[in-house]
């Protein structure tokens, strides 16, 4: 299964790459005279309202998804795991602060939060990036946080710590490599959930704005037609589908490759 | 972190599945309701055999709205979706007939106005009694007239021109005026115009004080069946066994849903499908379709403050009006001029012309275009309307290419307005259509200048404009032909000259009904609205 994730990946993230090479027209070429055509072997997902080209705009819209699942995973990774490794190796009060802040971040239901944020701020596909981070920081935090409590208490963290290194570097060079693994998994295991909610939220109309192809925005586009033109909200509804599932199944096959405890013996 | 796999499970339920569609336009004024309405050249399919179901709605007639039915039972104020429960429940002197283009008679029988347009006197119908008891008289139309221009809340400038009120004998109603005005038009608005008893106006919609064929039986705020309606038994029309007696408006938000309820029976009713499933619609068995002009326009209106005229222009011309028209799938017409077909004022062979050459020369005349510098515009439009989205995504993919950004946002049209009232985008996408049937409400509301913007979008300042668009009621009430040329010129000043505003195309209502309603003609000046009396189920 993880293979399977990792080929189906690899597929969505080449074909969206080289969309500028493999799509028969530019994402925004509108021929409203062609709108609503079926699928067909000059349109291979058929066409929207505006006539424009399914198949182009789900591989550029694999593109945005991407970026937006980078973005936030990278944003939030690093927040948290700073904030998380901190928390962990310092103890004490300044655990305690970062982690009731965490927590207060966490009382909130994510998507209501991202929903919010994204209401305040105007309807782009920054503003997804910025409202998804928001609510997904505060988990890295929060397990960066436990394994480097457990970590700094090793003998080779005592040892380093006995012979005067100081505090930064001990988390940099010791502590936060001994750490990683776990959340390694957690950001691929993560990734469907990114592109989920940034799809949910484009959907709602608060993430990215006509004329950028995005997944979610594409299904939303094309709701009102299931019944009379499936393909509109089909493709890119199974591109959503497939990437979230491709995700998923590598992020678990990672942690079972990694995680000792899961290990099945054969 | 497992939140999102209940996310997951959500998007594969919504992909493969089918949720719905909403067509919400805005609901207020003149966003409103997207929707549709019909008359003359009505092209209706009938693919008869009633629904089971259907027969067994024992006479009741279910309108499915997408929005809020009610939310103004003041027939003085109300100025939004009431319109449709509201039309019913009251009654004005005059009802427009769309077909003959003329105003005929409600509550008043005949009308007659004096050879300057200034003085006019209508014979009130008699035997008519409002649903408190109380009979018909001239001095409660009075009172009910003056209490609404007192109230001065939404439509009621309509009695703008009106000086005094008489009431000389119990059903004669005169009326003296300022300046000429075309009082029988303005009496039958679809806002603003009704005869009612003053006393049994209720905010809460308990009661009403209307003396139409309806009247309130139930009110539920927010419920799914939020409003019903049932038969006056002293409605001075009198009741035939095949009239519906009852009436239930079901809030339908999801054009899907409504759809399948219609199919099924449960509704009578759907104001508005979209293209694809109106099409669908007319080969089905069980329902009829009916396609009608509507007097509604989409008007895109150029900031007339921060644009230059050449940009405005261009703006025009950069609009694909034919592929549109194309993409509506016969949801609209193109325009000829801001005066809709069937209106006074319309002026044929005005239609606007796409020609991006011509655009881009025009950008070129201002330092912009491929060469120059790129020209960042803001637009707003109203969220979830999937018509106004298409003519977004035409216009920004157009622009694009002579180097033209447009920022388009969605927006909710309260809040849309309220940015439009500060001047803060450069293009405002809205509908319009009138509140009585004359094109004056065009010209009066969207460009004239005003001290505080209310539907002045453009912001357009021009006293020439302002001084032509006064003449315009007098003109109409007392030399049509010499209103007309007013109309054409005022089209030439605002659209040519002035480019503040370009019109894409005008609506078709595009209806849908359960193949047991018999009698249904849509009339465009009251849009939306069913009138339930003239329908009938065999």
């Amino acid at each position: 299964m993880r293979r399977l994730g990792a080929f189906l990946l690899a597929l969505i993230v080449l074909a969206s790459l080289a969309a500028p090479w493999l799509a028969p027209y530019p994402e925004d070429a509108v021929d409203p005279l062609s709108s609503l055509l079926p699928p067909s072997p000059e349109h291979w997902f058929g066409t929207d309202q505006a006539g424009r080209d399914i198949f182009s705009r789900v591989l550029y819209g694999g593109q945005t998804s991407l970026l937006i699942a980078i973005a936030v995973l990278g944003s939030s990774a690093l927040v948290g795991v700073a904030l998380g490794m901190t928390a962990g190796y310092a103890g004490g009060w300044l655990r305690d602060v970062i982690m009731r802040v965490t927590d207060i971040f966490l009382a909130f239901p994510a998507l209501l939060l991202s929903v919010a944020l994204a209401v305040v701020l105007d309807p782009t596909v920054t503003t997804v990036i910025v409202a998804i981070a928001a609510t997904w920081w505060p988990w890295y935090a929060r397990l960066s946080m436990s394994v480097a409590a457990s970590v700094s208490t090793r003998p080779y963290v005592d040892a380093a710590r006995c012979l005067g290194v100081p505090a930064p570097l001990i988390v940099v060079r010791h502590v936060l490599p001994n750490s990683l693994t776990p959340v390694l998994v957690q950001l691929s295991l993560d990734a469907g959930g990114v592109i989920l909610t940034a799809a949910a939220l484009s959907y709602l109309g608060l993430g990215a704005q006509d004329p950028i192809a995005e997944w979610g925005l594409m299904v939303e586009q094309g709701q009102s037609l299931i019944s009379t033109n499936w393909w509109v909200v089909t493709f890119p509804g199974l591109a959503i589908v497939l990437t979230a599932f491709a995700f998923n199944v590598l992020g678990e096959g990672l942690r079972n490759a990694l995680d000792p405890r899961r290990t099945v013996i054969k | 972190m497992r939140w999102h796999q209940g996310l997951l499970v959500g998007v594969v339920a919504l992909t493969l599945s089918a949720c719905a569609g909403g067509q919400v336009r805005g609901a207020d004024r003149s966003p409103q309701p997207a929707a549709d309405t019909t008359a003359p050249t009505a092209q209706t399919t009938q693919n008869a055999q009633t629904t089971p179901a259907a027969q067994a709605n024992d006479k009741t007639f279910v309108y499915a709205p997408n929005l809020d039915v009610v939310t103004d039972w003041d027939p003085a104020t109300s100025y939004s979706n009431e319109i449709i429960a509201m039309a019913n429940i009251y009654e004005s002197l005059t009802r427009y007939n769309a077909q003959t283009q003329k105003a005929e008679p409600k509550l008043a029988t005949e009308w007659t106005a004096s050879a300057d347009g200034k003085e006019w006197t209508f014979k009130l119908r008699e035997g008519v009694t409002f649903h408190t008891g109380k009979p018909l008289t001239a001095e409660v139309a009075k009172q009910a007239i003056e209490r609404t221009i007192k109230l001065n809340g939404g439509a009621a400038y309509i009695w703008a021109p009106v000086k005094t009120i008489a009431a000389p004998d119990p059903l004669t109603l005169t009326f003296s005026l300022k300046y000429a005005a075309p009082l029988d038009l303005v009496a039958s608005s679809g806002y603003a115009s009704y005869i009612y008893d003053p006393d049994g106006v209720s905010p809460d919609g308990d009661k009403d004080g209307g003396s139409g064929p309806y009247t309130i039986d139930q009110w539920a705020k927010g419920k799914e069946t939020e409003l019903t309606l049932k038969a006056y038994d002293g409605y001075w029309g009198g009741w035939k066994p095949e009239q519906y007696r009852k009436v239930a408006f079901r809030v339908t938000e999801q054009v899907n849903t409504a759809w399948q309820l219609l199919q099924s029976g449960e509704v009578s009713f759907v104001p508005r499908l979209n293209p694809q499933l109106f099409q669908q619609a007319s080969g089905t068995q069980g329902v009829q379709t009916a396609s009608t002009p509507s007097f509604q326009n989409l008007l895109l209106l150029f900031n007339t403050e921060k644009l230059d005229p050449e940009v405005r222009q261009a703006l025009q011309h950069a609009i694909d009006y034919d592929g549109l028209v194309a993409a509506l799938k016969g949801a609209g017409v193109k325009a000829s001029g801001l005066v809709p077909p069937g209106l006074l004022g319309h002026t044929p062979g005005k239609e606007p012309v796409y020609d991006m050459d011509k655009a881009h020369e025009l950008l070129q005349k201002r330092g912009f275009g491929v060469d120059g510098t790129e020209l960042e515009l803001s637009l707003t439009y109203a969220q979830g309307d999937d018509d106004q989205k298409l003519l977004v995504t035409l216009l920004t993919s157009a622009l694009k290419k002579v180097n033209v950004t447009v920022k388009a946002k969605p927006m909710q049209w309260s809040a849309q307005w309220d940015q439009g009232k500060k001047g803060g985008q450069d293009i405002f996408v809205m509908y319009w259509y009138p509140d009585y049937a004359d094109a004056y409400s065009w010209f009066y509301n969207m460009f004239r200048t005003e001290k505080e913007t209310s539907f002045n979008l453009s912001y357009l300042k021009d006293k020439e404009i302002d001084k032509l668009i006064a003449g315009l009621p007098a003109l109409t009430a007392v030399d049509q032909v010499k209103a007309h040329e007013a109309y054409a010129d005022l089209q030439r000043r605002i659209l040519d000259e002035q480019a503040a505003a370009a019109v894409p195309y005008v609506q078709t209502y595009q209806r849908a009904l359960g193949a047991d309603v018999k009698g249904y003609v849509d009339n465009p000046a009251y849009p939306n609205v069913v009138f339930f009396y003239d329908v009938t189920s065999p």
